[in-house]
């Protein structure tokens, strides 16, 4: 019986005030959300300016809820959050910090086909000078360039930065098969073997 | 003349009273334990942004969730037996309305004037939880057998502690007749009858509700819904509504038997009111603090605790009548 | 509206439906269900049978094993009923799930075997989403109706 007693105080003790939030409603926004922390992975967000389309976050992503299609010359980088971990590998992945996981987590959508439930970017793709098939973002194709430039050895910079050059408009299947038209072949590299 | 007329008037006006407090009491029991268990249960006044969805308040929960249960489909069994499956809720429901006729409430004594009237209004109570114990048998699953059987041994016992105080304050009062008994004046003697033959009640009561301890018939952690299990819509819900006409007769009955005699003058309504929330209070209190018993130490319990309280209410009872 | 349609908003009884997977979802949703979110607020209860529900929650990706039970438990609900599937396993799959080749073990989302009105994904998703979804799902069932 004594147990009960001290139960029943302390149940009484906090009697007058009840622990629960007004979820749904905002009338007291101050108690509408339990503890939000900090860092908190919701759905992620993709800026459009910075994503360049490489494919990074596809093939680091888990769930397989990241897809990468080109249609009519436009590149969409998609995550489909109904197989979405929200493990923010891609943040970790992407070298443009494009993705950022955010602190939204109110998802509820009626069917699959909701534009709610998938984080979408289009993105512009290259049409290739010859051929016209599109092949590359504006933007890959340049960072692929900056990044060529940190990395290269010195000897052949000054060569690969023209041939980059003269490549620049044309497809992976027409640069091959211009080479060496274009000056562009890696025949004339052969000289390098000995150094 | 105006006499017969008035009882048949208060019959009819007696069932929608009924279920109405009913209603407000089952409502009580989900928000004080609500609120015991420090949070807000079925809001009284919803807020503000969400009424137009839904609604202004919610004191009419259970009707609701009785409603709701009469617009759904109604699931029968193929194994189950299909006329007993189908009829023992209703058959429960009407004894279950059949006995508050017998209880007086202020202002309306109904037919609590008849000759033996405290004999059958504790037959229809139990031939109320009967049917709660058929139907589901009938069902044919196992979880319902199980939680029927479990209902059967406690109602064996829970009916012993309701029968041993309902009728030592007919003994102590010399009358079965239950207007007699809650018109008849208080003294000294029947204030302590009513301490312990009230406490006696209030345990047959749990069992006959399945408030906490002794809710084991319907334990949804071990055996689904136990009786309940294979009910849906309609049936479910005529259940739902023969447990809040239950819990209005019981309360109804603890305050004409045990609390004389404010069950009696339309003037006492108040204080049958606030009576009867206090009896309630009591029940979420209990309900709260306790655990579930398994059947084996709730049977033993009422063996060790209720009988021996019984029995001491007949000598209580007893000596009233030899003294007073 | 009628006093009908309105208490079919007003006292939606939830089931909850573990499929498979990792437990992360349930424990959400109890957490949903406990006194911190106390969703007995708006008249919702979590009730112990199939056959008293309004609402079937489930959460978790569906094993090859458990293809019947999940169909028959969505049957022995009554109509009007609402399916809402909590997490991303339950939504599409998440990590389990393979077109081609086949898993040898586990079906996917729930949505192949039942129709699903809502989808709360989320890995596991916070209960505040968990009852948001819940809210989309009563809507639903308010314009559903019995069956005659």
């Amino acid at each position: 019986m004594s147990t009960e007693i001290k139960i029943l105080k302390q149940v009484l003790s906090k009697y007058s005030k009840p622990m629960t939030l007004t979820y749904p409603s905002a009338v007291a926004p101050e108690r509408r959300y339990s503890q939000i922390p900090e860092g908190l992975r919701g759905i992620p967000e993709r800026d459009k300016d910075k994503c360049i389309g490489c494919r990074a976050c596809y093939f680091v992503c888990s769930g397989r809820a990241t897809s990468i299609y080109d249609k009519d010359a436009k590149r969409t980088v998609e995550i489909f959050l109904f197989r979405c971990t929200f493990c923010a590998h891609c943040q970790e992945a992407c070298p443009e910090e494009a993705i950022k996981m955010t602190n939204k987590f109110e998802i509820a959508v009626p069917n699959r086909e909701d534009p709610a439930a998938r984080v979408l970017t289009e993105l512009d793709l290259l049409k290739c000078k010859n051929c016209g098939t599109p092949y590359a973002t504006r933007k890959l194709a340049d960072r692929t360039y900056e990044r060529l430039m940190e990395k290269i050895d010195p000897i052949v910079k000054e060569t690969v930065s023209s041939d980059y050059k003269k490549l620049d408009g044309y497809c992976p299947d027409c640069r091959r098969a211009y080479g060496v038209d274009l000056d562009t072949h890696t025949k004339k590299y052969v000289w390098l073997e000995g150094v | 003349m105006v006499d017969l007329i008035y009882t048949v008037v208060s019959l009819i006006v007696i069932v929608p009273l009924a279920l109405f407090l009913g209603v407000i009491y089952s409502y009580l029991l989900r928000k004080l334990s609500a609120r015991f268990q420090w949070r807000v249960g079925p809001m009284f006044r919803m807020y503000g942004d969400l009424k137009p969805l839904l609604g202004t308040t919610r004191l009419l929960q259970p009707l609701y969730d009785i409603l709701k249960l009469y617009g759904k489909e109604t699931v029968v069994p193929d194994v189950s037996r299909r006329r007993l499956f189908v009829y023992s809720p209703y058959l429960s429901l009407i004894f279950a309305v059949a006995a508050i006729f017998f209880i007086p409430f202020p202002g309306m004594p109904l037919l609590s004037g008849v000759p033996y009237s405290l004999i059958i209004a504790s037959y229809l109570l139990i031939a109320s939880i009967l049917f709660t114990i058929l139907g589901p048998v009938a069902s044919g699953s196992p979880w319902a057998a199980i939680g029927a059987r479990r209902e059967v041994e406690l109602f064996l016992v829970s009916e012993l502690g309701f029968v041993l105080s309902v009728f030592a304050v007919a003994i102590a009062r010399q009358s079965l007749v239950i207007w007699d008994i809650s018109s008849g004046g208080q003294s000294v003697y029947f204030a302590l009858l009513t301490v312990t033959a009230g406490a006696l009640m209030l345990v047959a009561m749990l069992g006959k509700l399945h408030i906490k301890p002794f809710d084991m018939p319907e334990a949804e952690a071990e055996i689904v819904a136990g009786p309940y299990t294979e009910y849906s819509g309609k049936l479910l819900g005529t259940y739902y509504l023969t447990k809040v006409f239950l819990l209005y007769g019981l309360v109804a009955l603890f305050i004409s038997l045990f609390l004389p005699p404010i069950a009696t003058d339309v003037l006492w309504l108040p204080l049958y009111i606030v009576a009867a929330v206090v009896l309630v209070f009591l029940l979420t209190a209990v309900q709260v603090l306790n655990p579930r018993y398994r059947i084996r130490n709730a049977i033993n319990w009422y063996l060790k605790v209720a009988i021996p309280l019984g029995v001491l209410n007949f000598v209580i009872a007893l000596a009233i009548w030899l003294v007073v | 509206m009628g006093i009908m349609d309105k208490a079919r908003i007003y006292s939606p009884w939830l089931y909850h439906l573990h499929c498979g997977g990792c437990n992360g979802c349930d424990i959400e949703t109890l957490a949903a269900l406990a006194p911190r979110f106390d969703v007995e607020r708006f008249g919702i209860q979590l009730v112990p049978s199939p056959r008293h529900a309004d609402i079937l929650l489930t959460t978790g990706c569906v094993p090859k094993q458990f293809i019947p039970m999940v169909k028959r438990v969505y049957e022995q609900v009554p109509e009007p009923k609402v399916v809402v599937a909590v997490g991303s396993c339950a939504c599409g799959g998440s990590l389990f799930y393979d077109d081609a080749p086949e898993n040898y073990a586990i079906l996917g989302h729930p949505d192949l075997l039942i129709p699903v009105d809502v989808y709360v994904p989320g890995c596991a998703p916070k209960p505040e989403a968990i009852i948001n979804g819940v809210v989309q799902g009563i809507l639903k069932l308010a314009e559903k109706r019995a069956k005659k």
